[in-house]
């Protein structure tokens, strides 16, 4: 191997691309051993070869790395492992000289095991759920009646004929869109990914559910994928998650707008009863025709009472002109003096006048006394002034 | 366009002009517009329900990569 030597040009150090590779593969040398988790997407083994070769993506941000394993090594392992899988891996990272090309050497391979999924997935819900991808404020709810419901569904016959029978019962006018995509396995999120666009996209399509039955935890575990989680919040339509069995939570249960613990739950939130909504809208007509006539009676009634409040005008007005005269004529009847010789006084005059005063007269006087009821003549005798 | 729209926008519909001339608060033409109305929109949603066999229509799947 080539030293790290530089050549001079003058004043100027240049390293060959051997030196230059030879010093940072023996710089990376130094660093220690770490555990690097990955996806294997290329797993390169040969009998004639001294070594594996591994290709190590991270899901998230599709970066990859190299890996190289001493083929005994790996064969010890017993792993039988298949491309799609995550593992942990252990080992230095390596320059591979030749080709300036940095990998991992690894001295040894672990398929992560169920404690390792379960750690990453409450990682990634934690993450989510931070995020408000499971907020309640993000649910939306779903159609009464979609004019079709999207069906994601493995080959996968008892999920889908439950699901399709139930639609069928409830509602025989509804219209399914089956889409059938691989569930399980490599490739599975990108598959359920895909298949909730295509879903999303046709133009009947209101409300989508993921149909998957019950299976191992590893087998439902692309449903807890994060590309397969974000999907499904990010889906147009509502999405109602309808995978596993009752226990099961894969995270995009909590992604999904409606959850549901068996397709036929899921086909019971999905469309409505028939029954239910004839009643409903036999009842709405009923109350229409009803409102109608009522509305149109409130205005009859209504046209009616002007109608009399039109008639009895001119006889109200008579009557509240001869009341406002009779009360003139009572007013008119105070003022007279006739009605306080009603009460016994009378009134006294001398020629035309009315007397006041006593002294205005002298003995002998005639007098003309008018009482209520005719009048009498008289003659003063005496004077008391 | 009445046509076009979900079912539930619909029925939605039908129900607000019942609650509409239920309150009492319309003009008499405007009663029997809104009637009319309801009576089409009753209509529609029935002949709605009153559709066909269930419809089964298979998508194939979109194709991925690997």
């Amino acid at each position: 191997m080539a030293k790290v030597e530089p050549i001079l040009y003058g004043d100027r150090k240049v390293f060959t691309v051997s030196s230059f590779n030879h010093g940072i593969a023996s710089y990376l040398g130094r660093l220690p051993a770490v555990w690097v988790e990955g996806e294997v997407t290329e797993l390169r083994r040969n009998e004639a070869w001294a070594t594996v070769f591994l290709t190590l993506k991270d899901p998230k941000t599709g970066a990859t790395l190299k890996a190289t394993i001493g083929r005994r090594t790996f064969d010890r392992l017993e792993l039988a492992l298949e491309e799609g899988e995550t593992v942990h891996v252990s080992g230095r990272a390596e320059l591979y000289e030749l080709k300036g090309e940095l990998g991992l050497r690894a001295t040894t391979v672990e398929r992560i095991g169920l404690g390792g999924h379960l750690l990453a997935l409450e990682r990634l819900k934690r993450q989510l759920a931070a995020e408000g991808l499971f907020a309640p404020a993000r649910k939306r709810s779903l159609p009464r009646l979609p004019r079709a419901v999207g069906i994601l569904t493995g080959a996968d016959a008892a999920a889908r004929g439950d699901l399709v029978a139930t639609i069928g019962a409830r509602f025989p006018a509804a219209k399914v869109v089956i889409c059938e995509a691989r569930v399980q396995g490599k490739g599975a999120p990108a598959a359920i990914v895909a298949a909730l666009a295509a879903l999303a996209a046709h133009p009947e399509v209101d409300v989508v559910v993921l149909a998957r039955g019950g299976g191992s935890f590893e087998d439902l575990l692309p449903f807890s994928d994060e590309a397969v989680v974000r999907a499904v919040a990010a889906t147009s339509v509502p999405v109602v998650s309808a995978v596993g069995h009752e226990q099961d939570t894969p995270l995009c249960d909590l992604a999904a707008d409606a959850r549901a613990a068996t397709p036929t739950a899921a086909g019971a939130l999905v469309v409505p009863d028939l029954s239910e909504l004839s009643t409903a809208l036999e009842s709405s007509r009923r109350r229409l025709a009803l409102a109608v006539r009522n509305a149109l009676e409130r205005d009859a009634e209504r046209v009616e009472r002007l109608g009399e409040r039109l008639r009895a005008a001119p006889r109200l007005l008579l009557e509240r002109r001869r009341s406002g005269l009779d009360h003139t004529g009572a007013r008119l009847q105070t003022l007279s003096p006739l009605a306080t010789l009603d009460r016994g006084y009378a009134v006294v005059r001398a020629g035309a006048v009315a007397l006041r005063d006593a002294s205005t007269v002298s003995l002998g006087d005639r007098l003309e006394i008018e009482l209520a009821s005719g009048a009498l003549g008289a003659r003063v005798e005496d004077v008391r002034a | 366009m009445t046509e076009d729209r979900a079912f539930e926008e619909l029925q939605k519909e039908l129900e607000d002009i019942v609650a509409r001339l239920e309150r009492g608060d319309v003009a008499v033409d405007d009663a029997i517009a809104l009637f009319r109305r309801g009576e089409e929109l009753y209509k529609t949603c029935v002949e709605r329900l009153q559709g066909a066999e269930l419809q089964i229509e298979e998508l194939a799947p979109p194709p991925t990569e690997s």
